[in-house]
């Protein structure tokens, strides 16, 4: 399942290097989750990476995903309460699942969801731990069976770790304020994003993902926070702007 | 296995919240029986909800005590405080020691006016917001100074998650006189349907989420259910339905 020598060397340090300007500058935590579920995809060859944090009631929420059907793959376990993500928060353990239909026993929920409506086969979650507590999970999605490389696994923690780092350091922790707080703020942006994904959607009558990168790409052209120009595409007339914007597409994200 | 992800029964505010009757009046009832709640539950002495909106204008719904109500008066008279700074960051302000120059640097006006006319040692400041719609703010006092710790916090944020559903729920209920459910913050369905449905319609989140509610309850669907076909365009908003 992974991609070998120095194609992803090249990868790997883009990602790096794209990450540390990130953490330089101003910026929100889900547009940085949002990049490292990109650069997972892209680096760990698949097919759709989600990252899960933990709100103030200690409920897991889906805060980042590189594809819709990733988000459907973890509300499916947040609504059964069981399944590889919802373990893996539990347990602070990496979870590795190489084929969903020979785990049916140990999520039977869970895995008849994946059955009717699910779009990956294997799934491979990574804890995001701070000072021996739980935040969340970094999951990722493989359409084909099949068990990820342990340099693949070592790979995806470090990233796993860069987001924990990122939450950290966000602005918000230097004024002195705590983690809680930090997730609150990021769920509250995730539903402004939704909200902004939903108006180009109907405006440029595009698919949630189309409409997600457009607003995604149009944030990084001009250096904007992507919680900003959500905002600014749900109460003013931005959208318009956004729409006629053009910029190459990014790969990650399909066009349907 | 440990512990379960839900375990977390939502702390005592949070679970007094759900236990209040969904027969509350209108605004001010329901702030006062929310305060109530806290003041009981957090370790703080008074608390007060104001209801901000875009047009700066404000209301105090309902204030604990004397204190709690010279508090919210002070930051409007002054135009800053920690409640105005919750209301324009979305962010939590909290300030556990007053007398620390460097916690209340940005509103320094209203922090001497804080210690000069009352005897308020720590502030907690938390904005009702339910993404781009700002309800307003739960704002809470100590006279001891002191943060509050992990629990106390989580349990002060799930509140005013829960007040902000409650107020939204007033603002936008169709008739059901139901709260909205918690567990819609982490629908993204709802959220990309309330975007979809302002185009449609031209008005605010609020209004969209509104028709939507008001939708379901006469078809006798679920919210949920009524996003998901919003979203998969099998049901567009007109200004003449409902």
């Amino acid at each position: 399942m992974s991609q070998v020598g120095s194609g992803r060397e090249q990868l790997l340090s883009r990602a790096f290097v794209g990450l540390a300007d990130t953490l330089v500058d101003d910026y929100d935590i889900i547009d940085l989750l949002d990049r490292l579920v990109g650069y997972s995809v892209e680096l760990l060859a698949a097919d759709a990476a989600g990252i899960m944090l933990v709100d103030s009631r200690r409920s897991l929420q889906v805060v980042a995903s590189s594809h819709e059907d990733a988000d459907v793959m973890e509300l499916m376990q947040l609504e059964a309460d069981q399944g590889p993500c919802v373990e893996c928060f539990r347990t602070q353990a990496p979870v590795s699942v190489p084929d969903l239909i020979d785990a049916a026993g140990r999520w039977p929920v869970f895995v008849a969801a994946v059955e009717s409506r699910g779009a990956y086969r294997s799934v491979h979650a990574l804890p995001l731990r701070l000072r021996g507590e739980a935040i969340g999970a970094m999951n990722l999605f493989h359409r084909q069976p099949g068990t990820l490389p342990e340099a693949d696994l070592a790979l995806g923690q470090a990233l796993a770790d860069v987001a924990t780092i990122g939450i950290l350091s966000e602005r918000a922790v230097r004024r002195g304020e705590v983690v809680t707080e930090q997730l609150q703020t990021a769920l509250n942006n995730r539903v402004i994003i939704e909200q902004a994904k939903g108006v180009l959607a109907h405006r440029g009558n595009l698919s949630m993902n189309a409409a997600f990168d457009r607003l995604r790409r149009y944030a990084r052209s001009r250096n904007a926070l992507l919680s900003e120009v959500a905002r600014q595409v749900v109460e003013t007339d931005l959208a318009t702007d956004v729409l006629a914007t053009r910029v190459a597409p990014s790969k990650a994200v399909d066009q349907r | 296995m440990v512990g379960s992800v839900r375990v977390a029964e939502p702390g005592s505010v949070a679970q007094a919240m759900l236990a209040l009757a969904r027969d509350v009046g209108g605004n001010h009832e329901l702030a006062e029986q929310i305060c109530r709640v806290c003041v009981l539950g957090l370790d703080v002495d008074g608390a007060a909800i104001s209801l901000l909106t875009a047009s700066a204008s404000r209301e105090t719904l309902w204030a604990s005590d004397a204190t709690a109500e010279l508090l919210e008066d002070l930051q409007f008279s002054l135009g800053e405080g920690a409640c105005i700074e919750a209301a324009l960051t979305g962010r939590p302000v909290l300030v556990p020691d007053l007398q620390l120059s460097t916690q209340t640097i940005r509103w320094p006006i209203f922090a001497a006016a804080v210690m000069e006319q009352s005897d308020v040692g720590a502030l907690f400041a938390l904005p009702l917001q339910w993404g781009t719609i700002n309800l307003g703010v739960l704002d809470m006092y100590r006279t001891a100074p002191g943060s509050l710790n992990g629990a106390q916090l989580r349990d002060a944020i799930s509140a005013a998650n829960m007040a902000a559903l409650m107020f939204l729920g007033v603002r936008t209920d169709p008739g059901d006189g139901q709260w909205l459910d918690h567990s819609l913050h982490g629908r993204a369905e709802v959220h990309q349907a309330t975007g979809m449905v302002l185009v449609q319609l031209g008005v605010s989140a609020t209004d969209a989420l509104a028709r939507m509610r008001a939708y379901a309850f006469v078809e006798q669907r679920l919210l949920s259910d009524v996003a998901h076909d919003v979203v998969s365009r099998r049901l567009c908003f007109t200004q003449d339905m409902v």
